[in-house]
């Protein structure tokens, strides 16, 4: 079925892609069964526009353009992906991510402009009820620094060079020249590298850093991949996202006063839009890279589109890698949890739901996604049995078990018990803190396999199914 | 790492200048306890390597010159213990300002021991980069390869290191 014509079928329409605009002199079509994008990786400038939305895909093209291209060249790629959290490489999913309303997925609100979500139309063959809400796909990725959106609203900007040329503000300083040739205002880079705009209190809305009447928004993040050869520099841009008022939200975990972790925590910023559109906003980026690198026109604008980039055995590698539950949930630094202060972790803890049993202690440490060691007590065992021994082998039994393949926290704390015990509000309790949906009727899920659904649900995934052995 | 030291100078001018204007101490290092059995070699990717005196073992970090380059590191990630790896793999990964760089294998090695502490208080790299006793903020200890040992003579010595770091700090 998913053979070469439909291959072509494909091309065919990827090369009549609004991408392709009229106005830039060297345009690159893309016949079927031809050389890929791969062709351009010596030249000294390359400038790469991805159709996809795939967020995990966007990234793997951009790791093969990292890893594969020559040394000396200097290269743009731009892309916007479907409704996405991206963590930093080394962040937890625990720590900075709602993952209940995650997985609720976003409300149609704006139904014309989400059209063009490839999760409008991956969910078009299966039942109705899916069509009510939008999927947000939960991601890791291979750069550092803290967790952001995407949605079809942002457009996404990277620059990989050689590393003498490199610094931290260089490339966010090119696309803030871009937004204030598009007539955006009071756009620069910060302290932290990320670009902001300075509103008029009078204008702004929310809570921004005040300064002379002026509110900060942050409309664009920065992170940064450093190889042996290699650097990169990518960046968010909100540009129309019409999901700004749930990013907080999604952004914001149940299990944040309970958990300290290693690794990097993000920096909460207020956001806003910049208010130009995708391709303009592109269109303008490619004109500062131009002028940057190489003059007016220098540099072919190359468009990478799905069908091809899977063709190549390094992204799909970088693919398979990038969706596994190993590296985002397994790749988390190690993190202690406890219901209650500890020496190592002080803090007043927030007031636990009254539904949890009087006296119960929880705390774990867990290292890539593994318990290591555990104590659990005040549950209440049927059975007049000593105490402090059932604690103790109860929780000499949740030591080594992955958290991520943990399909409900009640089935694991029964079995783990020696005797009868009462662990539904415990249980439910641990469900909600670490982002399992307490069980319905498709049955007990754990995250890694929701997330593994979730993933073979895309088109992506689909496709290389259906075109692998 | 990258060549990140030079990387990050335009990023961060004061920084740097005070890197290049440092006196060097690298053979003076006052919290070394291997400095005068074993031998230490660079790369220009400023990773260091000691070489036991028996050639079979080693312990590799990242420089001084790297090190104050990145910036304040906020997590290490380790490489894997019992790990074969060829010169130039990237065997873990440091965390600074945003930036994750690769931490490259100096020489042909199987990681035998990695510095547990690193991950819990990071900044130990920024601290002591070139500190290879404990509590000092060296990455791994490894097995020394018979090509590891070649790949070992073709990497610069302190000295040598000291004038490339100077080169790069010029352009």
């Amino acid at each position: 079925m998913a053979g070469p014509s439909r291959l072509a079928a494909i091309t065919r329409r990827i090369s009549s892609s609004p991408y392709q605009s009229h106005s830039h002199p060297k345009i690159v079509t893309w016949p079927a069964q031809t050389r890929p994008y791969t062709q351009y990786l010596s030249r000294p400038l390359q400038i790469y526009r991805s159709t996809s939305t795939d967020p995990y895909l966007n990234l793997s093209i951009e790791h093969h353009l990292l890893q594969r291209s020559h040394p000396d060249s200097t290269i743009l790629f731009l892309y916007t992906n479907r409704p996405s959290v991206v963590i930093g490489r080394n962040q937890n999913p625990w720590l900075e991510v709602n993952l209940h309303l995650l997985r609720q997925g976003l409300p149609p609100s704006a139904p014309l402009d989400q059209q063009q979500t490839p999760s409008a139309d991956t969910h078009g063959g299966g039942a109705h009820i899916k069509i009510k809400t939008i999927p947000v796909s939960l991601v890791r990725r291979r750069s550092g620094g803290g967790t952001v959106f995407h949605d079809a609203g942002n457009t996404n900007w990277s620059v990989i060079c050689p590393p003498a040329v490199f610094d931290r503000d260089r490339h966010a300083e090119m696309v803030v020249r871009a937004l204030r040739r598009l007539g955006v205002d009071g756009v620069r880079v910060n302290g932290r590298h990320d670009i902001v705009m300075d509103v008029d209190a009078a204008v702004g809305r929310g809570y921004g850093g005040e300064e002379e009447g002026k509110q900060t928004f942050k409309v664009s993040g920065s992170a940064y991949k450093l190889t042996r050869t290699r650097s990169l520099h990518h960046g968010t841009c909100l540009l129309r996202s019409e999901n700004l008022g749930r990013v907080s939200g999604l952004l914001r975990s149940p299990a944040e006063g309970f958990i300290k972790a290693r690794g990097v925590e993000s920096v909460r910023s207020p956001i806003r839009n910049v208010g130009v559109g995708g391709e303009e906003f592109a269109d303008a980026v490619i004109g500062e890279f131009r002028r940057m690198y190489g003059g007016e026109g220098a540099g072919d604008r190359v468009v990478v589109c799905e069908e091809e980039a899977l063709m190549m055995e390094d992204v799909v590698k970088g693919l398979r890698e990038l969706t596994s539950p190993d590296w985002i949930f397994g790749q988390t630094p190690q993190f202690t949890f406890s219901t209650h202060p500890t020496e190592d972790d002080p803090r007043e803890r927030p007031r636990i739901e009254h539904s949890l049993p009087y006296g119960l202690q929880a705390h774990f440490t867990v290292r890539h996604g593994d318990i290591q060691s555990a104590a659990v007590s005040g549950l209440e065992y049927q059975d007049s049995v000593d105490e402090a021994s059932q604690n103790e082998i109860l929780s000499k039994a949740l030591v080594n078990q992955h958290i991520h393949h943990i399909k409900d926290w009640r089935t694991t704390l029964k079995q783990a018990s020696p005797s009868p015990v009462d662990v539904d509000d415990a249980g439910e309790w641990l469900n909600h803190i670490f982002g399992i949906q307490t069980p319905g009727v498709k049955g007990d899920r754990s995250l890694a396999e929701t997330t593994i659904e979730m993933i073979a649900q895309t088109k992506v995934a689909q496709y290389l199914s259906q075109n692998s052995d | 790492m990258a060549s990140i030291a030079r990387c990050l100078r335009a990023a961060r001018p004061a920084a740097f200048s005070a890197v290049a204007s440092a006196p060097r101490t690298i053979g003076a290092r006052p919290f070394s306890v291997t400095a005068t059995n074993a031998i230490r070699r660079y790369t220009k990717e400023h990773e260091w390597i000691d070489l036991s005196a028996d050639k079979k073992t080693g312990v590799l970090g990242i420089s001084e010159y790297a090190a104050k380059a990145l910036g304040d590191i906020v997590y290490v990630e380790l490489p894997a213990e019992g790990k074969e790896v060829t010169a130039g793999d990237a065997i873990g990964a440091v965390e600074s300002v945003k930036s994750a760089a690769d931490i490259n294998a100096p020489i042909s090695c199987k990681i035998t021991q990695v510095n547990l502490a690193l991950e819990e208080k990071p900044g130990t790299v920024n601290q002591v980069p070139e500190d290879d006793s404990h509590g000092g903020g060296w990455i791994a200890k490894v097995q020394v390869t018979e090509q590891g040992l070649k790949d070992f003579d073709n990497l610069m010595d302190s000295t040598a290191y000291e004038e490339f770091t100077a080169a790069e700090g010029e352009h």
